[in-house]
């Protein structure tokens, strides 16, 4: 196999099992070839840099505004009369 | 009357007593799923607002379409799928023709000059515990990733970032599995070339 076609399969080398006739090929390739390798080095870091990125958790003010929505949609047509009714008669 | 669900109630028997009418079932189901929405939100919009009103926007959905959800996928995957059409449809703001018609230059470029000189850098698995991504990094990582037309986006993140299968990556597409695989292919080698100055300016980053 040659390096512009390792370049094809390398990324589909990531998730391949291991035993394919093809990651055969490309991992022999790999072992004789350094720019392959690094390559591959290189785009394995990348997912592992992205893999590590923090990840946000929802903002208090946007989980307040979720149920909030939520509530408003699960209120029944008879609920949602009898509560504007109470609101109504409140002010 | 006070009912409550149990928090230990399976997803299954939840979503039966939601698409049922159950009110509270639905209310607990938005609770077990709100962090997952918001995350993967976030991964696809890079932007905390759009990601909050993504997140609003899914549930309002999940709330009217429940009913037509068979049960053949799994319910995160119909979950995402919702969240990358309101991600797709109402946040695109520029065409992404042009980027994508450069990207499909990655199946054709070949690597050359400047991975040739680190056949040291192959490594083992790396561990993302040991990174710490500093604020020049996360700038790097963050613009590399808008860069990326967020259809390409979301199969990165489905695949390389969630861990999840080729199959339901491209069902939550509408992909097939080839074109999902070539997408992963081009969106790992442009992400790839956008980090590489970094990544080969700094080898100690991950080992």
């Amino acid at each position: 196999m040659k390096c512009d076609k390792v370049y094809l399969h390398i990324c589909d080398h990531l998730d391949e099992e291991i035993t394919s006739p093809r990651c055969r090929q490309i991992k022999q390739h790999l072992e004789e070839c350094p720019n392959c390798r690094a390559y591959l080095d290189s785009l394995k870091k990348t997912i592992v840099l992205y893999k590590a990125m923090p990840e946000p958790s929802v903002p208090a003010g946007t989980h307040r505004e979720l149920f909030k929505t939520i509530s408003s949609l699960t209120l029944s047509p008879g609920r949602a009369r009898a509560k504007k009714r109470r609101c109504t008669r409140k002010s | 009357m006070n009912k409550r669900i149990p928090r230990h109630l399976p997803d299954d028997a939840l979503i039966a007593q939601a698409k049922s009418g159950d009110n509270l079932a639905f209310t607990e189901l938005v609770r077990r799923y709100e962090e997952t929405v918001y995350r993967f939100s976030y991964k696809i919009c890079r932007d905390k607002e759009k990601a909050s009103e993504t997140l609003q926007d899914t549930f309002v959905n999940v709330f009217r379409k429940l009913k037509s959800f068979d049960g053949k996928s799994k319910f995160s995957t119909w979950l995402y799928t919702i969240v990358t059409n309101n991600c797709l449809m109402k946040h695109r703001k520029r065409k992404s023709d042009e980027l994508e018609e450069s990207l499909e230059a990655y199946d054709h470029a070949r690597h050359t000059e400047d991975t040739v000189q680190r056949p040291e850098l192959v490594s083992s698995e790396h561990s993302p515990a040991d990174i710490v991504i500093g604020k020049e990094l996360r700038d790097i990582l963050e613009t590399a990733m808008l860069k990326l037309p967020e259809d390409y986006r979301v199969v990165f993140v489905m695949r390389d970032i969630e861990g999840r299968s080729s199959e339901e990556t491209a069902g939550v597409l509408g992909l097939s599995n080839e074109a999902t695989k070539s997408r992963l292919r081009r969106a790992r080698a442009f992400l790839r070339d956008q980090l590489h100055p970094y990544i080969s300016a700094h080898p100690e980053l991950v080992r």
